[in-house]
This record gives C-alpha cells, structure tokens and sequence, in this order.
C-alpha cells in the first residue's frame, strides 16, 4: 500500500507507462517460442531461396519462372484445388444443411460418418481410392473394365474426400445457428422456400462460405501425400517441393517452390481469419433459434445427398480396412491378420512413435495456445497484437514449407535447438506450431467468453490474478483445453506435411509408414496402419468423451 | 472480530461523509462519458444513480469499484486517495447486472469466495458463507450450482457474496434489471431492509425511476456525463431543477409561457420565465366554465386514456402548441368527458418554473 502516499502530481500518467512496459513482458515471454519455431525457420526459407552459387540473387527465382515444366506444374495445383475445392464446397454445403436444416433420419450418424476422414492418415482417400479403382482395384478385377484413376482426375477425388471433413465443419457451425424469426418474417411476406434459402440462407452463412472456401483451397494447394499416391506422373507444386528436397537434395529449388506455395496459402488464410471472425456478430441475444420442419419431398432429397456421400466416404475408409485384412490383396482374398505382425522395418514402432508425438504435442500445444490466447486477453500492448499476428501466422504456412524451414534452420551444431534435432520432440514441435493458430482460436474464444465479467467479478471480491486464474478461469476453461489436446492428438496422428522432412529411420511415424508402404506397393500393410491409427484416434476419443462425460461436462465438442 | 473493529472506527470518525468524488472526468475516445462530476455520500447512506442508458451512471459506479480508471479527479474514501488502489485491493462489494457468479461453484463457495482469496481459514468461511446465505434467506440451497437456481435466486447469492467480505461500500449495478417484475419488487424492499440493518453506504445504479424512487435516500439524477440534479425523491418531484429532470421523473406538462402568461392568461410566475412545468395530477378541470373569479382557460378534450383507478385526459387549449395531460380519478372521467365545456385550471401553487 505504498503507493498511496506516493507523490500525486500524475499518478495516472506515470502508473500507465510502468504498467505499459510490465504488460509487454508476458506477451515477449509468450512470444519468443514462436518467433524462434515460425519465424526463424520461415526466415532461413526465404534466405535460402534467394542463395545461389554466385550469392545472393533472384537466378533461383528466374530459372523457375523461366523453367516450362514448373509453369506448368503450378497450373496443374490451380486446376486441381480450384475444381476440387469448388466441388468439396457445394457436396459439404448440400450435407451440412441435411445434418443442421432438414428433418431427415439418422442426422447424427451422418455427421460421424462426414468427420470419420479426420481420424484417418490425410492420404487414406488416395489409399482407397487405389484399392478400389487402382490397377488392381476391387472394381477393375471384379468387373475386368480399364478405368485409369491415377492422374488428375484421381487426385481431384481424393481432394475432394480429404477436404469435405473440413468443409462440413465450418458449414455445419454456420447453419447451426439461424434466427427463426427471420424465416417466420420471410414466410409472412410471401417467400417462397428457395427465396428464403437464396435469400435469408445464403446471406447468413456467407462468412461460412467464405471461411470454408479459403480453407479447402489452403488445404488442397498445400497437400501431397494424396497425389503422392494417386498423381501417377501429374505432379503438383506440393509433390514438386518433396521431388527437389527428398528425390534430388536441391534445397533451394525445394524453397522457391515452397515459396511459390506460400503466397496463394497465405492470401487464403489471411482472408479466411478475416472473414470468420464476422460470422458470429449475427446472432443477437433476442434470436430464436430454428428448428427445422418437416417437408418430405426436401427431405427425401437432401437423405439421398447425404446417402451418396456418406457411401463414398465409407467405402474408402471400409477397403481400407478390409485390404488390411485379407491375405495378399487382390490375390488372395481370405481373411488374415499377418499384415498386423508388422513384420515391416521397424516394426511397429512408428505407431508408437505417433502416440508418444501426438501426447507430446497435445500438452505443448495446450499449454502454448492458452498461454498465447491469455496474454493477448489479459495484458493488451503493442507487443501482445504482434503476438496474435505470430499466433495466427502458422495458418498461412504449408506444412512441409515448416518443415524444411525447420531442417535449415536447426540441423546445424551451432544452433542450441539441434540438440532435440533428429528426435521426437522436435516432430512434436512442429506439430505444435503447425496446428498452433486453429487452437489458438479456439482457446481464444473461450477465453473470452468467461474472461471480462468473471475476472471483475473475482477482483472486487479481493482475487488476484493467480487466485482468479487457479478459482475461475482454469475450472471453466478445463473442458475447452481437453478438446484442444484432443485437437492437437488427431491432427498430429493423421498429418504427414509438417513431419515428412523430420523424421529419421529412428523416428518414423505412422503416417509417413503409410505413405511409404503403400509407395513400395505393401498395400496391405500400409491398410493396417491406416487402421491402427484410426483405431488410435477413436478409442481416445471414446476415452476422453467417457472422462468428460463422467466429470459433467457433456456439451464439450472433441471434433475440430 | 475485524467487522466489528471496524464498525467502532467507523463510529468514532468525525466527518459523516464517507466517499467523495471530485472533479471525476473519463473520456472513452473523443466523446466525454463523464464531464467532472463532484459528490459526496454519507456514511450508511443508499444513493441512486438514476438516468437514461449512455448518461455515464455504469461508468462512474465502475470508476468508483476501480474496474475503470478516472482520468482526471479523485475518488477517496475516508479522506484516503482511491486512485492507486486496485479493484481487488479496495474492498467495495459490486453486484453486477448478470449476477457473474461463477458457474463452477457452489452458491456457498461463491459466497465465501471473498474471504477465500483473503486466505481465511477455512472454519471461518464456511460459517460467513452459511450466514451470509441464511441472511439472503437460501440456507437450502448452499450446495446448488447457480445454474439451478432462479434468476431472483441468483441475485441474491450474489448480494450475499459481495456483502460477504464486509465490504466498505456496496455497489450494485442495475441488480434488478433481469428479472422480473414480481421478484423485482420483493427484491426491492429486501435489499432496502438489509442495507438499512447493515448500515453499509451503498450506490445503486438505475434507469427505472420506480427504484430509485422507492429505495434511495438521495438520487443522482444524470444526464449525458453530468449530474442533472440531487435531491431526495421528494426534492426531485417537487421541485426539478431543469425540464430534463421534470420529464425523467415522472410525467411533466412542459409549457413555453413569454411575458408571464400562458395563452393569454397571466399567471404569478417570476421575472424572465420562459418555461413551466405542471404535473398531470396537479391540472384542475371543471365540467363547465368554472368557478368565477379563477384562472381557466377553456378547454376542448381530444383523447381519454382509461387506466382503471385513473385516467389520463388529453385536452388542447386554443393557443397554446402542446396538448395538456391531467390526470383524474377513475371514476371522475365519464362526467368530465361528458360534459359540453371543459375548463382548465393550472394552480398556481403547483406551476414548477423550469427555465
């Protein structure tokens, strides 16, 4: 209580600039982590793009642009993420709004089976695909036809199925929410039902629309474990960035690609933050909320949309699982469970590699995200909105640009991080920061939600901001941070693009196994990793859906 | 026991006034949400900020918890300087307008979190806890998260929680607004009993004139960032010192007079007044001309509003721009809309110059 006999002549004035200066410590903290795993990295890239024999310069730049064979491998990533993203749009919309606006049967069935791709490696479609229309796919052999999937049609319909996961998420959380007094007034003034849908619908979830849109175009330009495995010799920019840096050793080409690779990345998830955040300001406190009606011809229609794509999904996930069952596919198509003995290079390790990553980046993750999401919330200054532009920022980077970033920047002695270079803990990082920005959202949300009032509340009660932190915000925040280690468990079992360049014999993952087996043509095993992994991620989600449950917080959603 | 070392000092003060606000001025950007406004409230006193949304009253009730900083003026309490004090540190018990219990706790913890985060021991909390709630008369629901209980119940919980601590002031920010009308009022006269046998100096912020007329000791009348008016509830309907208090307060017939009459009629009023005000219930009419030898101007009914033990009468008198409100019993209104001539009184005892 010193203070107060402290001089009065500008306690306002000097007290601001101390607190000022006090409040850019935590955000600094916070923030160092992330400059030295995001930006450092993505600064060696960029160096190193610029590095030629002669010294600094454009030359690597110029013998791209100048280079036929790589225009024409970045018009092939447009021509497949624009058509596939456009068609994932238009199949995830007709299926969100059969989930959230009709009264069809079995909504909740459809929409576990329209997130089931997300607990499966990011190239099972490709995977599927193979074994059902590959050369000696179940239909070819069956049905003795010549259809030929590899190529670009092939990796539009494993984009399409890699995407629809997270297109039908963002949909379905937009047309969660309607006001129904909107729709009453519309009927009233004599809408008809597609007038209201062009009208009322449409407008309301065009942030939605927006945010999906962006985020399937980042996902699809960005990845190449799919056309990997079904491109067969139609290259894209992502398979090209693996080519350079893991076929050839040509760092530099891999980092003007990688750079290439960035900007249209990066403009999609700089527009898709900008746009999201305005979806929720529709919804006012007076809202009724919609509850769907009855209309048996929408209905029937929008339950066969559903049936279609649901069976596609399925089918892929199914013959995975059935290949990784059956003696030697398409040979011998008796039942057996050798493919699970893992009579492979290294065994089974690489399952368990994946679970001690996927811990790993679960509890650096959390604790990263929150910290970040409360520095921002609790101590603003200048410092704490560049922390939010570093936070956010791993949106806008491919993963394998990450990675490789990662390579340049720590596998080198003289730099401190090389001493976990080469291990576990540094696949887990890059999990980490990859997925950083899409936890940090949700953890910033949340935080905000109980934050303001709560923290008032406690502090004219006599809480500090530890006491306020351990009482309050913790205990409501449990529940939002389990399903971000749950976030950050999925996604860093089933990625390949943030670990493809860091992993070692030693430190291989299952994902990776799964593109490396099937690449080599072990089908059958590459299915039983397929399916461990999915068995993984299931039986955690089972697992923690159970605790939570126990504990009485039953309105929590895992599925992100 | 502390509360009541403190109750001894606060006996043995020489001064009545306990906090005091100078010359408090808070801009949000370039609008003035607080335009150097100066009070002092008196120990044990229950004080209304009473005035339409955006006038500044959350604010300077927020300024006075120390969730918000002043810039310019004072806040001190018992002549101590308040500005360097943090919220937590000043120990003033705020009830806020959703209540803000933590949902995570029972009512019984959130009840004894004050003393908790004093690092009481824990014998001493839960037997506040279970006092403070047997006061607010919610001993069975000690154990109940706030999410199982009503919204009156919660209000409670949460006056039981900021009293807890025994704080120095209590402020409650619109603690009634949420509910509705039938608890509003019970709660109404069970803040205003507590307050009165606790004795705590409490601030109260409000736009329903309704409450501040009917719980406050003095009211703080305020408009856009400034006091309007104090007064006793009495002092404010009598006697508004400006048309915006007139019109907030009750229903007021504002009337322009020039050269001390009103539609040709003089009226005793003082040099220079340019507007008068008359309460409904003070404008006299008579079925018919009147009594001779009064002031009464004709008069020609255009509307009946019925409310059942009253009813509103709208009457144009030629010359005059703005339509007359009385108000008359119930009953009474059948004659006088009956009659074939209405005459209008405005007695002069009644007539409020306002300008």
């Amino acid at each position: 209580m010193t203070a107060l006999t402290a001089d009065r002549a500008a306690p306002a004035v000097r007290r601001s600039r101390r607190n000022r200066l006090a409040a850019m410590l935590p955000a600094v903290v916070v923030g160092l982590p992330l400059i030295l795993f995001v930006l450092f990295p993505l600064a060696h890239i960029l160096g190193r793009s610029f590095s030629t024999p002669d010294g600094f310069g454009l030359a690597n730049y110029a013998a791209m642009l100048g280079n036929e064979r790589f225009l024409r491998i970045t018009w092939n990533s447009f021509a497949v993420t624009l058509v596939s993203a456009a068609v994932a749009i238009v199949m995830a919309y007709a299926f969100a709004y059969a989930v959230q606006r009709s009264t069809m049967p079995l909504r909740n069935l459809f929409r576990m089976i329209a997130v089931l791709p997300l607990f499966a490696p990011s190239l099972v479609q490709a995977q599927g695909l193979v074994l059902l229309f590959g050369r000696n796919g179940l239909i070819n052999r069956s049905f003795g036809l010549g259809i030929d999937l590899y190529g670009y049609w092939g990796i539009v319909i494993a984009s399409v199925l890699y995407v629809f996961p997270y297109a039908f998420l963002i949909l379905s959380a937009a047309l969660a929410v309607a006001d129904a007094r909107i729709y009453e007034s519309a009927e009233m003034l004599g809408a008809s039902k597609w007038r209201a849908f062009r009208t009322v619908t449409l407008p309301a979830t065009r942030y939605g629309l927006a945010a999906a849109i962006f985020v399937c175009f980042t996902l699809v330009i960005t990845d190449f474990g799919n056309p990997m495995v079904i491109g067969g010799d139609y290259t894209v920019l992502a398979s090209e960035v693996y080519n350079q840096v893991i076929g050839q050793a040509n760092f530099e080409m891999g980092t003007v690609i990688g750079m290439v690779l960035l900007i249209p990345a990066a403009i999609a998830a700089m527009v898709e933050k900008r746009v999201s955040a305005k979806q929720y300001a529709l919804i006012s406190d007076h809202s009724r909320p919609l509850v769907p009606q009855k209309d048996r011809l929408r209905d029937l229609a929008l339950l066969a949309v559903a049936v279609l794509i649901s069976a596609a999904i399925l089918s892929i996930v199914l013959v995975v699982v059935f290949a990784s069952f059956v003696h030697l596919w398409p040979y011998r198509m008796t039942f057996s469970l050798r493919h699970y003995a893992f009579d492979v290079q290294n065994g089974i390790q690489p399952l368990w590699n994946s679970i001690y990553v996927s811990v790993m980046a679960a509890g650096i993750g959390v604790v990263a995200v929150t910290a970040a999401a409360y520095v921002i919330e609790k101590f603003p200054s200048p410092a704490a909105r560049g922390l939010y532009f570093l936070s956010i920022l791993p949106a806008a980077v491919p993963g394998m640009v990450l990675g490789l970033g990662y390579i340049l920047a720590f596998n080198s002695p003289s730099n401190p991080v090389y001493a976990i270079y080469g291990t576990l803990v540094i696949i887990a990082i890059a999990n980490v920061y990859y997925y950083h920005a899409h936890g940090f959202l949700i953890s910033g949300t949340s935080i905000k939600q109980i934050s303001g009032r709560f923290d008032e509340a406690s502090a004219t009660l006599g809480g500090s901001r530890r006491q306020t932190f351990a009482k309050v915000t913790l205990p409501l925040l449990f529940p939002t941070l389990v399903g971000i280690a749950v976030f950050f468990f999925m996604r860093s079992m089933v990625t390949l693009s943030a670990v493809i360049f860091l992993i070692t014999p030693n430190t291989q993952v299952a994902a990776v196994s799964v593109l490396y087996l099937q690449d080599r043509g072990a089908t059958n095993q590459a299915a039983a990793f397929s399916v461990c992994i999915i068995a993984t991620i299931m039986a955690v989600l089972l697992a923690v859906r159970l605790l939570l449950n126990a504990m009485g917080h039953r309105n929590v959603s895992l599925i992100r | 026991m502390r509360g009541a070392r403190r109750l001894v000092h606060r006996h043995i003060e020489g001064s009545r006034v306990t906090l005091a606000l100078s010359h408090v001025t808070k801009r949000f950007g370039n609008t003035v949400a607080l335009d150097d406004i100066s009070l002092t409230i008196e120990r044990g006193e229950f004080i209304c900020f009473l005035g339409p949304s955006g006038c500044g009253k959350t604010t300077l009730l927020r300024i006075i918890a120390g969730l918000e900083l002043a810039e310019e003026g004072t806040v001190t309490l018992e002549d101590r300087d308040l500005s360097e004090v943090p919220a937590r540190h000043r120990n003033f018990g705020v009830v806020f307008q959703s209540y803000s219990l933590f949902p995570n706790m029972t009512a019984a913890r959130n009840v004894g979190y004050g003393l908790e985060c004093r690092g009481r021991p824990r014998a001493e909390i839960e037997a506040r806890a279970a006092e403070m709630l047997r006061i607010v008369a919610l001993s069975d629901h000690a154990h109940k998260l706030p999410s199982q209980l009503s919204g009156g119940q919660q209000q409670r919980v949460a006056l039981a929680r900021a009293l807890a601590p025994d704080p120095e002031v209590l402020l409650l920010d619109e603690p009634l607004s949420a509910l509705d009308a039938k608890v509003r009022e019970s709660l109404r006269l069970e803040i205003r009993d507590l307050q009165r046998r606790l004795g705590i100096t409490t601030i109260m912020v409000t736009h329903d004139q309704e409450e501040a007329l009917t719980m406050a000791d003095r009211i703080v009348v305020m408009d856009t960032g400034r006091i309007a008016q104090i007064g006793t509830a009495r002092e404010l309907y009598d006697r508004p010192a400006s048309r915006f208090v007139a019109e907030f307060i009750g229903r007021m017939n504002v009337l322009p007079v020039a050269g001390g009459r009103l539609a040709g009629l003089p009226l005793a009023l003082p040099q220079g007044a340019t507007l008068i005000g008359i309460r409904p219930e003070d404008v006299r009419l008579h079925a018919g001309e009147g009594p001779a030898g009064r002031a009464i101007l004709p008069a020609r009914l255009t509307n009946t509003i019925y409310l059942g033990n009253l009813a509103h009468l709208v009457l144009s008198v030629e010359g005059i721009e703005h339509e007359i409100v009385a108000e008359v019993p119930g009953h009474a209104c059948k004659a006088i809309a009956d009659a074939p001539q209405i005459g209008l009184e405005l007695p002069a005892e009644t007539i409020k110059v306002l300008a």
